[in-house]
């Protein structure tokens, strides 16, 4: 191939531009395929319906950047936002860690701590997390494993004499690093590069992320960084190399390589929680699924009596997902909260530039994990995630800056109840050993699932406070085109965010007793005696009256049934007690007047026909009839609390 | 210029137990539309947007570029193999994937020579072996019945999952050649998708015929033929 001197002076810049715009490639094809929360998302822009791991040939989009090498990719933000860096100096070398982030539960309520603890193992790759915050269920360990490593770079040298040409030997040289030939042989490399990316093991467990409704006990996150600590030699023993053969140029030597793991596809292979956000109505200690079954009584806030269920793992699943964001960021449940704090694990590896590593104040400087970039997190507009149940497809690139205002963006100002949205293990990773923290919302703190979370977002404000000037994002380690050469460190994840407002009447019972009512002993349903004495509990009921809600008007009931009088009591008696319990018959109905619309004047119909059955002299049809309206209350009573339910 | 050849490693896969069972030719539709594609993926240099193909019988995903032409081109080269090989069954049966890039001479009136000249061939070995026969008939030993059946299974589960890492071996001696040699390649055409000419042949061993049709085809390179 004859070389053209009239392109001489041409032929470097349009060299360089094509190793930098291989750099950006090989990031996009390695990225596409690795991170499981863009690879879904749809050509931006271009009207192609086709599925994550297809494309369509029919499509006649293409973006500028898919004519590079003809290679057209789906869209992926963690490589356009990644590469920065490496637009302006293509001289260092670009590694990209693919990193399995992999969860194990450890019951053991003997040993929990309401203290956050961190292990760390520093001897290699791995490190483990300890998370006990909901020690109420179970001990949490995080693992962090590279599984591949790619290395792009580009070795540069003495250029050759590209003035002359002329002689046959330098001639053949120009010949062999020509920008045609460069061209060529760059994409032929793409080539490779993409169909070996689908022949590793990570590409199954990506895969398996992706798919539908699978929520394991892995994740997988990235890490992009001009500069890594060499594996040690253990590590590399244990891992595989691929090189793919160099391309060279008049001033250097393009390369790329991977090291990967062979041995991780057990992982997608262990027993995973297949959990999807389904609405469970009759959840374990639900009314529905057991109306008159007690619910246990913790320490509640006032004005909040049906949160009691709320530690349990199902009602936390429940609260969330009725109340997900329509923005579509995943509603969590206990399996599918435990996964997205693994999704937000790599939230670790964002440092605020003071921090200096992503890990432990002890890492060693070399871990120039500096710069962090959030926009992978950015939420998908094409995000299928709804409030109603849907299987947590964990598609999308969500939109950082979106994520981030949502659940991190305004570090001073987070609400508890946003920052929650984050999951606790990514500041267990951020922090040392530190005590828990308070949450800063008294309204959440009765939420003991929540508590963690809580936490996490009142610890953003003293991670990130350098983001507070960003408009509400934090990249203080962010790359940009106006930095200085730094390290680009970005995983992706999905974001954990709690609903910002879950249905709190969804949690009353039908027999919820308002503050008001509380301070109205008359109105308690607990204190009616037909007797006249109390059953004993009345003042008892008057002190627990929040927490007995439906528990109480059913105990009354039971009690009042014990109570009754025989059938041959004395007539005046019983009409004493009617006069006198009339006024509490009526009162108790009027627990809930929102809840019941008709009722009361059904209930006080029916206790009216009751008393005045009492009088009359008792045959064995009048005591059916008498049984008949204790048991029509008792219907209504239940029925008012599943109307209040379905309400 | 060059013909670069590339002999792929033998893949052995099991024929079905009766002929004509289409059922059972699955898996050497898979093996081979995997390999074709990604041969020929990485031979379109022009514009593509890929497509990802799950394998259904194997735990891999391979690259076609997309273009419909072309799969169905290789699917008909696919169909007339497997007719090649229930004709000819246990004999070693090779596919030949060859680029080529056309040089017009000059046409007269009554000829009108077109020279091929191959720059790369691909050969694909794929050895076909029959279905081992089940027992059948009496017995006396009703435990017999059913282990010769779980035997059958167990094997083709073997052969199955031997199939696919040699698959994998395939795969990657791809990705090492195209990797290795580059020079050879044409220089891109303005073409989208497959950017070089080629064609499919099919070719099934005998004692005697199949190293001499190796020998002729290698002989046949840089020379003027009219293949189909």
């Amino acid at each position: 191939m004859a070389s053209n001197h009239g392109n001489t002076n041409s032929e470097p810049a349009t060299n360089e531009q094509i190793i930098t715009e291989f750099f950006a490639k090989s990031l996009h094809i390695i990225l596409e395929s690795r991170c499981p929360y863009v690879s879904s998302r749809n050509y931006s822009g271009e009207q192609v319906l086709s599925s994550p791991s297809s494309s369509s040939s029919s499509s006649s989009i293409f973006w500028p950047r898919d004519k590079w090498f003809n290679l057209a990719l789906k869209d992926c933000s963690a490589a356009l936002e990644n590469i920065d860096f490496w637009r302006q100096s293509y001289l260092e070398p670009m590694v990209v860690d693919v990193v399995l982030v992999q969860r194990s539960s450890n019951w053991d309520p003997l040993n929990c701590s309401p203290k956050r603890a961190l292990v760390r193992n520093l001897s290699s790759k791995e490190r483990y997390y300890w998370n006990s915050e909901n020690d109420e269920y179970r001990n949490e360990v995080m693992s962090e494993k590279i599984i591949e490593r790619w290395v792009v770079e580009y070795e540069s040298k003495k250029c050759s004499n590209i003035g002359g040409g002329g002689g046959g030997s330098g001639s053949k040289r120009w010949s062999s690093t020509s920008s045609h030939t460069l061209y060529k042989k760059s994409t032929l490399l793409l080539r490779s590069l993409y169909v070996t990316v689908r022949l590793l093991p990570a590409y199954k467990l990506f895969r398996d992320l992706i798919s539908s409704a699978q929520i394991g006990m892995y994740n997988l996150g990235h890490r992009v960084s001009s500069f890594v600590e060499p594996f040690t030699h253990t590590e590399e023993a244990e891992m595989q190399r691929f090189v793919f053969t160099p391309l060279d140029t008049a001033c250097g030597r393009l390369c790329l390589s991977v090291l990967y793991r062979s041995s991780i596809s057990d992982v997608s292979s262990e027993p995973s929680t297949p959990m999807s956000p389904q609405f469970i109505p009759d959840y374990v200690g639900s009314p529905m699924a057991d109306p008159l079954k007690t619910f246990p009584s913790g320490p509640l806030p006032q004005g909040s009596p049906s949160f009691s269920h709320l530690g349990r793992r199902h009602s936390w699943s429940y609260d969330l997902y009725k109340a997900s964001p329509p923005s579509g960021i995943p509603s969590p449940s206990p399996s599918y909260s435990e996964s997205h704090a693994t999704f937000a694990k790599p939230h670790s590896y964002r440092l605020p530039p003071t921090g200096g590593t992503r890990h432990l104040p002890d890492e060693t400087p070399q871990e120039h994990v500096k710069n962090t970039n959030y926009d992978e997190y950015s939420p998908s507009p094409n995000f299928s995630m709804s409030p109603s149940p849907s299987p947590p497809t964990y598609t999308p690139g969500i939109h950082i800056s979106n994520a981030l205002k949502r659940s991190e963006s305004a570090p001073v100002s987070i609400p508890a109840i946003r920052a929650s949205g984050i999951p606790p293990l990514f500041y267990n990773q951020m922090l040392p050993p530190s005590p828990p923290l308070r949450p800063s919302k008294s309204s959440l703190a009765k939420m003991d699932c929540r508590s963690t979370l809580l936490q996490a977002g009142s610890t953003v404000d003293k991670i990130f406070p350098f983001g507070k000037d960003e408009a509400g994002r934090l990249t203080g380690v962010k790359i940009s085109s106006n930095s200085s050469p730094q390290k680009s460190i970005s995983r992706s994840s999905s974001r954990l965010s709690f609903p910002d407002d879950y249905d709190e009447s969804e949690f009353s019972g039908p027999f919820v007793v308002d503050e008001d009512d509380m301070t109205d002993p008359g109105s308690r349903p607990g204190s009616f005696d037909p007797v006249g004495n109390p059953c004993g509990q009345n003042d008892h009921l008057g002190v627990s009256a929040v927490k007995k809600s439906q528990d109480a008007a059913v105990g009354a009931l039971v009690c009042m049934l014990k109570k009754a009088p025989p059938l041959q009591q004395d007539l005046q008696n019983s009409a004493n007690l009617l006069h006198g319990s009339r006024p509490e018959i009526l009162k108790a109905t009027t627990i809930d007047p929102n809840q019941i619309s008709g009722q009361p004047v059904m209930q006080q119909s029916a206790a009216m026909s009751s008393a005045a059955s009492l009088l009359a002299p008792k045959t064995t049809a009048d005591a059916l009839e008498e049984l008949h309206g204790y048991a029509v209350m008792k219907n209504s009573l239940l029925k008012q609390g599943g109307d209040h339910k379905h309400t | 210029m060059n013909c670069e050849v590339c002999q792929l490693k033998e893949l052995v896969s099991l024929g079905p137990p009766e002929p004509r069972q289409e059922v059972e030719h699955i898996e050497v539709r898979e093996v081979l539309r995997c390999i074709l594609h990604t041969i020929l993926f990485h031979r379109a240099l022009g514009l593509v947007r890929p497509k990802d193909v799950d394998l259904e019988l194997f735990d891999i995903t391979y690259v076609q570029c997309g273009d419909v032409e072309h799969e169905k081109k290789i699917n008909e080269k696919i169909d007339h193999f497997i007719d090649r090989v229930e004709k000819h069954p246990n004999k070693k049966n090779q596919i030949c994937l060859s680029f080529y890039e056309v040089k017009n001479k000059q046409a007269t009136w009554f000829t009108n020579k077109v020279e091929r000249h191959y720059w790369e061939q691909w050969y694909i070995n794929l050895n076909t072996v029959q279905h081992p026969k089940t027992h059948s008939g009496k017995s006396h030993h009703p435990k017999v019945v059913v282990d010769p059946g779980e035997t059958a299974s167990e094997e083709r589960n073997a052969r199955r999952t031997a199939l696919e890492s040699s698959l994998r071996e395939v795969l990657f001696q791809i990705i090492k050649f195209v990797n290795e040699k580059k020079d050879h390649v044409p220089p891109i055409p303005n073409l989208d998708g497959v950017s070089f000419p080629y064609e499919i042949t099919i070719s099934s061993s005998s004692d005697s015929a199949f190293g001499m049709d190796m020998l002729k085809r290698m002989l046949q390179t840089g020379h003027p033929t009219m293949l189909s």
